[in-house]
């Protein structure tokens, strides 16, 4: 009996455990979460970061055959603001597929972010099912990515972000059949690519740790001149007050001799 | 035993009766109370940014500017949180991104497009109805945290109201010994999750909560069932070709949509 109760017990502690670690949640990423960030500290992490999140949410809602009104749209303009305008036209292009009456709304936001990708309407998402084209978005939108900020998670999250932005354009445009000199130049494509996004990461790192070094140089810097100014100011204040003592003692000096020269008189 | 068998039937169809009014006049108030959503039927809804009227104070102290901080954060989030009953209703609602890429083309503030022509956005941008929500005060009763929210749903081509309430809603919280509140598990989680202090959790999620008790009654959108239908067919770009044999047998090949076209 006392070893069922002691098994019972230790079964209800480790519940009790691991229902208490559920429900602390801690941070969570999703859309309204990123979103809630960004606009309290709309930084470019931030905005990568709600991209990365409505991605996900995407891919989700697509893997479960329902769409969220608006999440298509949501995603291009995260993306038309990082300046991935290519692929955010896509999707704004898929939002009035999926929802034609936010064809208005699109125009608007389209006029707003990417004035010259007007004319790419809802025949651009079939007319765009091509790799290459593809690949050609990846090379531009890594010559195109502006610096990362200094947060490391974003740039660790980089490769992440990277699958997730791809996969829903791939479920939008849907499979293509290349031919093999095709195939080979795409890879290669990929393959530079690829190089140029490593590159380009390592590049930010080194940056990133660079800019820290020079900020903790320059304020050791500062801290250093700024004692120094205040010693050579508590300086030029000890030679003043001496200076005055020593002006205040002869003027003491001068009227003692008057006082005695009066005396004699 | 046949008595105590009648007394307990007669219970069950009299609660049976109580449940029928109770549903048949919840159905009837909706109806009255939201006529002219049923008359008009609007099926895109856009929530204009919020106009806030909430006093901020004097910043003297760091004390000062964090309260301010916190009641811009529930004020955003008063509007982040507005789509999302709708989207449930059935209602096209542009999400938070994209209102704001609208609202930045619009040069009139929020309190004038609440009194002006609105059939611009009908024509040009195909939505139906606005939505304008206005904060207009935070209290603090010692307590619990109070807002008072006005909610005004404006048709884009008729130019009516469709549905004006002004709430005012009360979070109540408890005190620990040293007079500061006690952390609600729930608000609690939406600190964490959302990295900020317990005070601006507790608004945000009075806010949200407000959001969703004013907003999920509306009727559903005029086109809620064609848009799930549209939904389906959209997130399946799937074309079938059938080819029945002689023997009666069906062969079905899935051709994409490219290939189809």
């Amino acid at each position: 009996m006392g070893v069922k109760k002691g098994c019972y017990a230790i079964v209800i502690a480790v519940s009790m455990v691991w229902l208490l670690g559920g429900c602390s949640g801690g941070y969570k990423s999703t859309p309204r979460n990123e979103m809630f960030a960004y606009q309290n500290r709309p930084t470019y992490g931030s905005l990568y970061a709600l991209a990365v999140a409505h991605a996900e949410r995407l891919n989700a809602s697509l893997a479960e055959d329902t769409l969220h009104p608006g999440l298509y749209a949501e995603y291009g303009i995260a993306l038309a603001m990082m300046g991935h305008k290519g692929v955010a036209c896509r999707m704004l292009n898929a939002e009035v597929a999926a929802f034609p009456e936010s064809r208005g709304m699109v125009r608007r936001i389209k006029e707003r972010l990417m004035p010259d990708m007007l004319a790419d309407t809802l025949a651009g998402v079939r007319d765009s099912a091509n790799l290459l084209q593809l690949a050609e978005w990846a090379y531009d939108s890594v010559r195109a990515l502006q610096p990362l900020p200094y947060i490391p998670s974003v740039i660790d999250s980089t490769d992440t972000a990277w699958i997730a932005i791809q996969t829903p354009v791939d479920s939008v445009t849907g499979p293509v059949r290349l031919t093999a000199n095709q195939k080979r130049e795409l890879l290669e494509q990929q393959q530079q690519a690829d190089k140029l996004r490593q590159q380009f990461v390592r590049d930010s790192i080194a940056a990133a740790k660079q800019a820290v070094q020079d900020s903790i140089a320059a304020a050791k810097q500062a801290k250093i001149d700024a004692r120094e100014a205040a010693k050579k100011q508590r300086k030029i204040a000890q030679k003043e007050k001496e200076k005055a003592r020593a002006d205040a003692r002869k003027e003491r000096q001068k009227q003692a001799k008057k006082r005695s020269q009066k005396k004699n008189k | 035993m046949a008595i105590m068998g009648i007394k307990k039937s007669i219970c069950v169809v009299m609660l049976l009766v109580c449940a029928v009014a109770a549903v048949g006049c919840q159905s009837t108030k909706k109806q009255a109370h939201y006529s002219d959503i049923y008359k008009e039927q609007p099926s895109t809804i856009y929530v204009a940014p919020i106009v806030d009227h909430s006093l901020r104070r004097a910043v003297r102290s760091t004390e000062d500017s964090a309260y301010n901080a916190s009641l811009n954060t529930a004020a955003q989030q008063l509007f982040l949180t507005a789509t999302d009953p709708l989207v449930n209703n059935g209602y096209y609602v542009p999400g938070p991104l994209a209102s704001a890429q609208l609202a930045a083309t619009e040069a009139r503030t929020g309190r004038q497009l609440r009194n002006e022509n609105l059939s611009d956005y009908a024509h040009d941008l195909g939505i139906d109805a606005i939505l304008f929500i206005t904060l207009n005060r935070w209290g603090d009763a010692g307590d619990g945290w109070t807002v008072e929210v006005e909610y005004v749903l404006r048709s884009t081509t008729s130019g009516n109201e469709l549905m004006h309430a002004v709430v005012e809603a009360t979070k109540r919280y408890t005190l620990d010994f040293k007079k500061r509140p006690v952390a609600n598990p729930l608000d609690q989680a939406f600190a964490d999750s959302n990295r900020c202090d317990l005070a601006t959790a507790q608004r945000c999620r009075l806010v949200e909560v407000l959001n969703r008790y004013v907003l999920k009654d509306l009727p559903s959108g005029r086109h809620a069932r064609q848009q799930r239908t549209e939904r389906y067919i959209a997130s399946h770009p799937e074309f079938f070709t059938l080819r029945i044999q002689p023997d009666e047998s069906v062969e079905v090949v899935k051709n994409e949509l490219e290939l189809f076209d």
